[in-house]
């Protein structure tokens, strides 16, 4: 890149092959719109971060690391009301500092590692989703650093995020009110527009628009909401989120067993 | 009591063990931790391996796009390798733009790649002066204990070894590349380089595949890349203690040792791949 002279300087510009590919677009397959793809979580992999997730659904692969709580940067915030439990006063409050980041190889393009204003919209959407469900009362004047890394983009790569994030946060030992899983869903266009469940990489790029729900199981309640396109009336946003809730659902179980079983690697690893 | 005097006193800590020729994880002085490689497994790379060594993970994604070739060097391609340390792998590193180590590894990946020869860039041009491939070779480190240079040289060797680039003809009449994605060959790797780290410990004892507290604790570092037949590619000793020659060819002997099980371990996990 033109200037950046802390990496290794390449091309100016390149294009990928795809461009000059001779085959036709693939239009994605026919499938039954409420599917999930199975799923394979595991916490706690990483021996540098207090608390760490690895999330694959087909071939999206998310890596996760939370890290802290540390002093949190930037001056005194005043007092206030005790919050309750003998949590800290709002203004005293922990912060969480989210941060997402792909891969340069995780697209179908290269992506320059720099990344831009996506990442950081995405990086405050899972601040948002995860700040409900987090007891930041109970570290004030601390920040809570959550670092996520998409390593291949194979579709609902937000949502798969927010899921690995909650799972690392709560392999940290963070206090939490619940769990916090995430649904992506998009909508197929044509003569009559279904809303697909979990999508692939190519139905998103085929889709007319897309959401990403976030939900926290136990509590029954939402806790992010991300979407844009052209979806049309107002109750084909709500059978969507509908449909997002729902599988947020079907999801917890499989959470619930990897944080056990990471629980139980960590009681047998440490020596008593 | 162990775990306090490791806290208030880290280097006698060492000391003690190293008195008795082992490590604390109970290693030898010369013994290296389990490594294990993984390839292929990102399917939006062209070629891709995870390398895990102890506890160190570094995950090399290599994507081939078109470019011009460069004015002064009509024929050649390029090879971009770049090297990523996120906040996730350590806590000493931070969000931003690479860091001075991030940097300095990048430029070691980047020696290796031009003194072994690797890739000989004339393979990667497709019409002298008009397209040529870059390989943009990425390396994430994911978890940071110690030996990142190892690790991140094992990782792109195998990433090499698995790039898979497609056929592409320069249509005569228009002048254009086409590209057949269902036709792929694999990159001509022509060299083997292996990297071992050692650590020096009180200006003499040298230890190898340091972890992440014993680079912390050590007076220098040492990093040597050998090719097939003991060929010397790179050596890297950013200054610290000094080495005295018989010591340095000590560890180019074990350097010529650990290439030979790192090749075996490569050699082992494509064919596993190759035959499924």
């Amino acid at each position: 890149m033109p200037g950046d002279h802390r990496r290794i300087r390449g091309p100016e510009e390149s294009q990928p092959p795809q461009l000059y590919a001779a085959d036709e677009d693939e239009l994605p397959a026919a499938r039954d719109p409420t599917r999930l793809r199975p799923v394979y979580a595991r916490a706690g992999l990483l021996s540098q971060a207090k608390g760490s997730a690895y999330l694959e659904a087909g071939g999206t692969k998310v890596l996760c690391a939370v890290s802290g709580p540390r002093q949190a940067e930037g001056g005194e915030r005043g007092g206030g009301p005790a919050g309750a439990g003998g949590e800290a006063p709002a203004a005293l409050r922990g912060r969480l500092l989210c941060d997402f980041r792909r891969a340069p190889f995780s697209g179908r393009r290269r992506r320059a590692p720099q990344g831009g204003g996506e990442e950081r919209e995405l990086g405050l959407a899972l601040q948002e989703a995860l700040e409900p469900a987090v007891r930041l009362g109970r570290y004030p004047r601390a920040q809570l650093e959550v670092s996520a890394l998409l390593l291949e983009d194979g579709g609902s790569a937000l949502a798969a995020a927010l899921t690995a994030a909650a799972l690392a946060l709560a392999d940290a030992g963070v206090e939490m009110y619940d769990l916090v899983v995430g649904c992506g869903l998009s909508l197929a266009p044509g003569p009559s527009p279904t809303w697909l469940l979990d999508p692939t990489r190519l139905e998103e790029e085929h889709s007319a628009a897309g959401l990403t729900v976030a939900l926290m199981p136990v509590l029954n309640q939402v806790a992010g909401l991300l979407g844009s396109g052209e979806g049309g009336q107002t109750e084909s946003w709500t059978d969507a989120v509908r449909l997002g809730l729902e599988g947020c659902q079907r999801l917890y179980p499989v959470l619930q067993q990897c944080l056990v079983r990471a629980a139980r690697r960590r009681g047998a690893a440490a020596p008593s | 009591m162990a775990a306090g005097f490791k806290t208030v006193e880290p280097l006698e800590y060492y000391r003690r063990f190293l008195k008795e020729n082992c490590r604390p994880d109970g290693r030898e002085l010369g013994e290296f931790r389990t490594t294990t490689v993984n390839i292929g497994s990102i399917s939006t790379a062209d070629g891709s391996a995870l390398v895990k060594q102890g506890n160190t993970t570094v995950i090399c994604g290599i994507k081939a796009e078109f470019a011009a070739p460069p004015l002064d060097a009509p024929d050649r391609g390029y090879v971009v390798p770049n090297v990523d340390l996120p906040p996730l792998c350590s806590s000493r590193f931070r969000t931003g733009p690479p860091g001075e180590e991030a940097q300095v590894t990048s430029q070691f990946i980047a020696d290796v790649l031009e003194n072994s020869q690797i890739i000989k860039k004339e393979d990667l041009c497709i019409s002298p002066g008009k397209l040529a491939w870059v390989l943009y070779c990425d390396l994430i480190c994911l978890d940071y204990d110690g030996n990142i240079l190892d690790a991140c040289t094992f990782a792109l060797l195998a990433a090499l070894k698995n790039v898979q680039l497609p056929e592409v003809t320069i249509n005569e009449e228009t002048a254009l590349a086409e590209v057949n994605l269902k036709k792929k060959s694999y990159l001509n790797v022509r060299a083997n380089p292996v990297a071992t780290s050692f650590a020096v410990f009180d200006d003499t004892l040298l230890i190898v595949d340091p972890t992440g507290e014993e680079e912390h604790l050590s007076t220098g570092t040492l990093t040597i890349v050998m090719d097939e037949e003991g060929k010397l590619c790179c050596l890297h000793k950013p200054g610290g203690s000094g080495l005295t020659g018989a010591k340095l060819q000590d560890c180019m002997s074990r350097a010529v040792s650990r290439h030979k099980e790192v090749s075996r371990l490569l050699d082992e996990v494509i064919q596993s791949v190759t035959h499924k």
